[in-house]
C-alpha cells in the first residue's frame, strides 16, 4: 500500500510567480514523458517481472515518480499563485486558465490531456526495461529544454535535481537489465519471455 | 577530487567482456562507489559523483538552508538513493552498512521533525487535537524553506 508522508522530497519554494513558466512545465505533470506516467509505468510493469531484483527497482522508482509528481505540482501551484487578471490576458498561459483556472491539471504543454498512450506496458522484461531507458531519456530532454526555457533559479534549481534524477534512473534500469540477462540462456537470451514462460 | 576525469570520480563502469549481440548494455557501476557529503548530495540530484552529469555545465552550487525540514529531505533523500544503488548491488556489504547507519539516523530524525513540526503520517504521535491538517501544506509556498 501507500502511506502519504507530508513532505516533498526536494524543497519546492519559487518567490515569482510566472504564468508562461507554468504553462509549460505543466508538460511534466501530465505530458508525454512526464512524472505521471513515469510513475504508472513502472509501477504497473512490476506485476509481470519476473526477479526480485526487477520488482523491487520498479516498486522504488515508481515510488519515487509519484514524489516527482508531487513536485511538478507544487511548481506549477507556486508559479500561478496571487496572479491578476492581467497577467494572464497576454500570457501563453490564457489557453490553459480558461479550462482550468490555477487548478493543476496532467495535460501535455500543447493542451492534449494525460494519456495512457503515451506509455506502455508489454509484459517481457527485455521489452519494458528498454522502454523505461527511454522514457527516462525522454524525460531528462524534456527537463533540458525546460532549463532552455527558464532564467527563474527558483524553479530550475528543482528542475536541475528531477533531471539529474532521470540520469541515475536509467543507470539503474540498466543495471537491471544486466541482471536480467545473466539469467537467462547465453546463446540466446530471447528463447523464451521470462515473464510468461516459466 | 577533479571532478574532469571519470576514472577518479567513478564515472567508468564495467561491461561484460563478452556479451550477447542484439542487446543494450549500460555499464555497471562499480562497488563502493566514491559519494558526496549528503548536503551536496541532494542539491546535486545524486549521491554519486560519477552519475552527476548536468546540462550545459548549470550546477546548483547552493545548498540547502539547514531546517529541520531540509535535514530530514536530504537524510531521506541519500537513504532512497542509497536503495536505488541496493537494487542493482545488493552484494554490496559496505554500501548496505552506510544504509543501516542512514535508517537509524533517518528513524531519529523522523522522530525529531515531528516533535517539532507535526506529523509526517496519520501513524505519528498527535498530542491533544488532531495536527495532521495544519497548514501548511508540502506544495504550498509557506511550507518550504527559504533556498
Amino acid at each position: 500500500m501507500f502511506i502519504y508522508d507530508k513532505k516533498l522530497q526536494y524543497p519546492v519554494k519559487i518567490a515569482n510567480p510566472n504564468p508562461r513558466l507554468a504553462s509549460v512545465i505543466i508538460s511534466q505533470y501530465g505530458g508525454p514523458d512526464g512524472e505521471l506516467g513515469a510513475s504508472l509505468r513502472y509501477l504497473s510493469q512490476r506485476y509481470s517481472m519476473p526477479y526480485d531484483e526487477l520488482k523491487g527497482l520498479l516498486t522504488d522508482i515508481g515510488t519515487e515518480e509519484l514524489g516527482h509528481l508531487e513536485m511538478v505540482g507544487a511548481i506549477v501551484h507556486q508559479l500561478t499563485r496571487n496572479l491578476k487578471d492581467s497577467q494572464i490576458q497576454d500570457s501563453a498561459f490564457a489557453p490553459y486558465f480558461v479550462d482550468r483556472t490555477t487548478g493543476v491539471y496532467p495535460t501535455a504543454a500543447s493542451g492534449f490531456p494525460w494519456s495512457a498512450a503515451s506509455m506502455a506496458v508489454k509484459g517481457d522484461p527485455f521489452a519494458d526495461l528498454t522502454e523505461d531507458l527511454a522514457a527516462e531519456q525522454k524525460a531528462r530532454v524534456t527537463y533540458d529544454n525546460i532549463l532552455r526555457l527558464s532564467d527563474d533559479p527558483d524553479v530550475n534549481n528543482v528542475i536541475k535535481f528531477l533531471r539529474e534524477r532521470e540520469i541515475v534512473h536509467f543507470q539503474r534500469f540498466g543495471e537491471a537489465l544486466q541482471l536480467l540477462r545473466e539469467k537467462q540462456n547465453q546463446k540466446n537470451v530471447y528463447a523464451i519471455n521470462p515473464s510468461f514462460d516459466k | 577530487m577533479d571532478m574532469n576525469k571519470p576514472v577518479q570520480n567513478g564515472g567508468y563502469g564495467r561491461l561484460p567482456a563478452n556479451a550477447p549481440l542484439a542487446n543494450p548494455y549500460v555499464p555497471f557501476q562499480m562497488e563502493d562507489p566514491p559519494k558526496y557529503e549528503p548536503r551536496t548530495a541532494i542539491v546535486r540530484g545524486t549521491l554519486f559523483p560519477g552519475l552527476d552529469l548536468p546540462f550545459m555545465n548549470m550546477v546548483n552550487k547552493k545548498e540547502l538552508p539547514v531546517t529541520p525540514l531540509t535535514e530530514l529531505q536530504t537524510m531521506g533523500f541519500v537513504l532512497h538513493e542509497l536503495a536505488l544503488y541496493l537494487d542493482t548491488h545488493r552484494d554490496d556489504k559496505e554500501a548496505f552498512e552506510v544504509f543501516r547507519t542512514l535508517q537509524n539516523l533517518y528513524t531519529k530524525g523522523r522522530e525529531k521533525y515531528e516533535k517539532e513540526c507535526g506529523p509526517l503520517t496519520h501513524r505519528s504521535p498527535m498530542e491533544g487535537r488532531y495536527t495532521w491538517l495544519d497548514d501548511p501544506w508540502p506544495w504550498e509556498y509557506a511550507g518550504n524553506p527559504e533556498v
